[in-house]
């Protein structure tokens, strides 16, 4: 494995005063890296901090202790140069209705300063691989969610990032817009890039991500392949991820379970 | 470009501002409202204006038109008298007759069918000639003629101002005729023969009169226009964006949060000024077909000079403040995150505007430098500068200038200001990600505190506002209910609901203590009576020294409304009703909620001091009477020291219920003064001695008694702390 972790997060604190004027620690110590060429899984279930620790990776929301550091910058300190060096999908990032996907990349590619007389083609080339050329040139809106949810990626992928950070990508997704895009993701691992993504679905990456790490509560319970993750939480059984990842966020139900 | 392949700031505001447009232009329906509305607006305006004036005139002409007065005359001497009227009718020439009916037609009516013939219009007039009327109208006598109308079909007014100008050459020629007989010469009757030399004045131009309040309401209408251009395209830019989930991919972007609101700011004001060129566009092409239907006087006066000058300076000036509302709209909208939430905080903005823009139109309205500096007024300001109108000559070049200098400056700095607004909202994690409606979290009820704070301290002072205006409206004439009914919708209503919404601690907001112990208190509550009582004496005697003369009408009438009451009604209720309950309830909220919420914590006397003047203030312009305003500003600052100083509302409420209840008791010593209140209301004040020098001596003696046991008692008192 390479020496410097493309993602890198230590100790990573978010806490937010409530209306009420108490405060929710939705993020308490979170700590994993990831390397390039790697792809993990952040899994959760909702509340975890899946979100709120991503979204500070992406300089969305500021930590309130602990570092992160996504290709050496520190989201902290230089914010800016952790976006020319991330590519950042969620669920819930929509795209331009009016636009068309070209026009959506071209506009990102700019705000990237990518020089203009490389841009159409780096936008060409990212239609191609991502599969929009048929829809390229129609409004957004028209396009269905996979698509949609590709154009995401292509904005996301427009600088070339070494890092790619997705909240649950496939949420929208039917099964084959989520198999595609999750095709493409293991490309763009083999491309080289380091990928973190948070899902609900296991059995989707169950066999596709390097390695998985398991926050509740906001801290990370659990971590490692996908072997070593059964054999620590299922020991002496066979099973799937999801039976790991119940005994890991809630160890006496998954007994229980096991027990019946 | 920067070195490492980072684009330049500006870049990438353009490069944002450059995929807005591009997004706004594809919305063709918010396209077509922003943009082609005004074009069809202004014409259709127009259309109904100039339909709505030519009516309005025919209506006029119509009914100033000469007409025939058709006169019933009845009696024995009707056949003279109708004689004599033919003769007026022949004999005068056709330069005497101004104002004279189109003809006066005689018709010999009985008498007793004369009131019938009124009724059913066949006469408009009806005059009864008895006998020997004749007779007097040729020797000296005086004759009196009563033209009597139908109480059924009554005669325009117009109709007998003409005949009354006809009866008045009627009454010249009997006086000529009179001359005549007695072989004076004619001249008598006109000793003074006045007549015109050289050119016909033009007179002011009638233009000016026309154009001026026309150009006012078009200027009102741009404005609010062009703030409509902005409404859609703010609304897309960031609460469209938080509801469409595009936002983020901007925030994550390689550029400054200011370089996002830059180029947001910069799509929204290229549209607002795209509306702003529509709308002009569309009044010129307007105006100039306009200008070719107006009657020929009127185009022919209009001041070519000025109006290119205004015109000039409007462009400009307008053109600042379509940035103002560009931002101000974007300012507004960052905290909303659907374009529903934010259409429902922009609206009331829009309205506000509109208002700020009206107001200066009113009558009144000095245009000057400081006018043209606030947003959303100042172009106007500049612009009805620059066109002059029937009472101001346009203003000289230079001033104009001025003006516009400053209202660029203005619109420059409130622009920079709102920007700088809207990147704070946009930064603010707790309005991007988390919670409800962000403008109505601000109207949810808190948790419990001590105290309001500094902005809800204004808070009942404008509800109480809006209550005086309504109980104003409201009020019964009589006193005894119009007090209880202004002092419950002013002051005790929005002071309850503030209290049942904000969970504060009643004796920390209130100053709910007992003021020192034993002697302290005494003396504190003495010296708070001497006080309120010596300010009333003092407050009097500077007002009919310096007043009596200029008092307003509303003021002499409550004034002698309130001694009506006083001397009328038992004095308990006399007292409750003036002294007692203002007293309590004014005390408690300005003394009580408002200082307590703009002192806060703080013990900064900077701070302490400027609490205490604001609030008297407020308590100065809650009693709407200008001329009372000095007094009760002086006796707000006293109140307001005497709770800071003592801790306690206590000593305010004796203070003020002093002050009130003095009248009372001068007018109780002076036994009854009859019509004592219809010579106040009429302004009558001769009959009111100026107050005597000693007590106004002993007022003064009275007040530093006054302060003098206060300061005392404070000084030795355990309240020096504050809770």
């Amino acid at each position: 494995m390479p020496e410097d972790p493309a993602i890198e997060v230590a100790g990573l604190v978010k806490h937010y005063h409530a209306g009420d004027g108490s405060v929710v620690r939705a993020v308490n110590g979170v700590s994993f890296a990831v390397h390039a060429g790697e792809m993990v899984g952040l899994l959760g279930a909702n509340g975890a901090g899946k979100t709120t620790t991503l979204r500070m990776l992406a300089t969305l929301l500021r930590p309130t202790a602990g570092t992160a550091r996504v290709a050496g910058c520190d989201v902290g300190h230089d914010p800016v140069g952790v976006r020319r060096r991330l590519g950042y999908v969620s669920a819930t990032t929509g795209v331009p209705d009016r636009l068309s996907p070209r026009e959506i990349l071209t506009s990102f590619g700019l705000l990237h300063g990518i020089p203009s007389a490389e841009l159409p083609h780096r936008v060409a080339g990212l239609i191609d691989e991502l599969d929009l050329a048929a829809c390229a040139d129609r409004p957004a809106g028209r396009l269905s969610s996979g698509q949609r949810q590709r154009v995401s990626l292509g904005r996301a992928l427009v600088h070339d990032p070494p890092a790619l950070v997705l909240d649950e990508p496939t949420n929208a997704l039917d099964v084959v817009g989520a198999r595609d895009l999750l095709v493409l993701l293991s490309r763009l691992r083999a491309e080289g890039h380091a990928i973190l993504l948070s899902t609900h679905r296991l059995h989707e990456i169950e066999t596709r991500c390097d390695r998985f790490v398991v926050i509740h509560g906001g801290a990370v319970v659990a971590s490692g392949t996908r072997d070593a993750l059964v054999a620590e939480w299922l020991p002496g059984r066979t099973g799937e991820l999801e039976d790991a990842f119940f005994a890991a966020i809630d160890p006496p139900a998954a007994v229980r379970g096991a027990a019946r | 470009m920067t070195p490492d392949g980072q684009p330049s700031s500006f870049a990438a505001a353009l490069a944002i501002a450059r995929r807005d447009l591009l997004e706004f232009v594809r919305d063709r329906r918010t396209l077509v409202i922003t943009l082609l509305l005004p074009m069809v607006m202004y014409p259709l305006l127009a259309l109904a204006t100039a339909l709505g004036l030519r009516t309005a005139t025919h209506e006029i002409e119509a009914r100033s038109a000469p007409a025939t007065v058709h006169l019933g005359l009845s009696g024995p001497d009707a056949p003279g008298l109708a004689a004599l009227v033919g003769r007026t009718l022949e004999r005068t020439p056709e330069s005497d007759r101004a104002g004279w009916p189109a003809g006066v037609a005689c018709l010999e009516v009985e008498e007793s069918a004369a009131g019938r013939a009124l009724d059913e219009g066949a006469i408009d007039l009806w005059i009864d000639a008895p006998r020997g009327l004749l007779a007097d109208l040729v020797s000296t006598g005086s004759v009196r003629l009563a033209a009597r109308v139908s109480a059924k079909r009554p005669a325009s007014q117009p109709l007998r101002q003409q005949f009354q100008a006809f009866m008045r050459s009627f009454a010249r020629d009997v006086a000529r005729a009179r001359v005549a007989r007695a072989g004076l010469p004619a001249t008598l009757l006109e000793p003074v023969d006045v007549a015109f030399t050289g050119d016909e004045g033009a007179g002011p131009p009638p233009a000016h009169d026309v154009l001026a309040p026309l150009a006012g309401g078009v200027l009102v209408l741009l404005t609010v226009l062009t703030l409509t251009g902005a409404f859609y395209p703010a609304i897309d830019a960031i609460a469209g964006e938080k509801e469409r989930g595009t936002i983020e991919t901007l925030l994550i972007a390689p550029c400054r949060l200011s370089d996002v609101v830059l180029g947001k700011f910069l799509g929204v004001f290229a549209i607002t000024l795209a509306t702003l060129a529509a709308n002009v566009v569309s009044i010129a092409a307007t105006a100039a077909v306009t200008v070719r239907s107006l009657p020929a006087g009127l185009s022919a006066a209009l001041p070519a000079g000025p109006l290119a000058v205004a015109a000039a300076a409007a462009v400009v000036a307008f053109t600042g403040m379509a940035a103002v509302a560009a931002a101000t709209c974007l300012a507004v909208t960052t905290a909303s995150k659907s374009g529903k939430e934010a259409q429902n905080t922009l609206t009331p903005v829009i309205l506000l505007v509109s208002a700020v823009a009206g107001a200066v139109l009113l009558p009144g309205t000095r245009g000057g430098p400081l006018l043209a500096a606030v947003p959303f007024a100042g172009q106007i300001a500049v612009t009805k500068a620059a066109l002059g109108s029937a009472a101001a000559p346009p203003a000289p070049a230079a001033t104009v200038l001025v003006m516009l200098g400053v209202s660029l400056a203005s619109a420059g700095l409130v622009t920079w200001l709102l920007l700088q607004l809207t990147a704070h909202a946009l930064a603010d994690e707790d309005v991007l990600f988390r919670g409800q409606d962000v403008a109505g979290a601000a109207l949810h009820r808190p948790a419990p505190r001590s105290r309001p704070n500094p902005v809800q301290a204004f808070l009942p002072i404008l509800a109480g506002f809006a209550g005086i205006w309504y109980s104003q409206g409201l009020a019964p004439a009589d006193l005894r209910l119009a007090i209880p009914l202004q002092q419950a919708v002013a002051v005790l209503g929005p002071l309850a609901l503030l209290l049942w919404w904000q969970r504060v601690d009643l004796r920390t907001t209130f100053s709910l203590r007992w003021p020192g112990r034993g002697a302290g208190s005494a003396a504190l509550i003495l010296g708070a009576a001497l006080l309120g009582a010596s300010l009333f004496v003092i407050g009097a005697a500077v007002l009919l020294q310096v007043r009596s003369a200029g008092l307003t009408d509303e003021a002499r009438r409550l004034s002698a409304r309130l001694i009506e009451l006083i001397t009328r009604e038992p004095w308990w209720l006399g007292w409750s009703l003036v002294a007692v309950v203002p007293a309590v309830c004014e005390e408690l909220l300005f003394r009580g909620w408002m200082l307590a919420g703009l002192l806060g914590r703080s013990h900064l006397p900077a701070r302490v001091w400027a609490a205490v003047v604001v609030q008297a203030a407020a308590f100065a312009l809650f009693h709407l009477l200008p001329e009372r305003m000095p007094q009760t500003f002086v006796v707000g600052l006293v109140l307001g020291w005497l709770v800071v100083r003592t801790h306690s509302l206590l000593p305010a409420v004796i203070c003020h219920l002093a002050h009130n209840s003095t009248p009372l008791a001068i007018l109780a010593l002076a036994g009854d003064v009859p019509g004592l209140g219809a010579a106040v209301e009429q302004g009558d004040t001769s009959t009111l001695a100026p107050l005597p020098g000693w007590a106004v001596a002993g007022a003064v003696v009275a007040l530093a008694a006054g302060v003098g046991l206060v300061a005392a008692a404070t000084r030795r008192g355990p309240g020096r702390a504050r809770p």
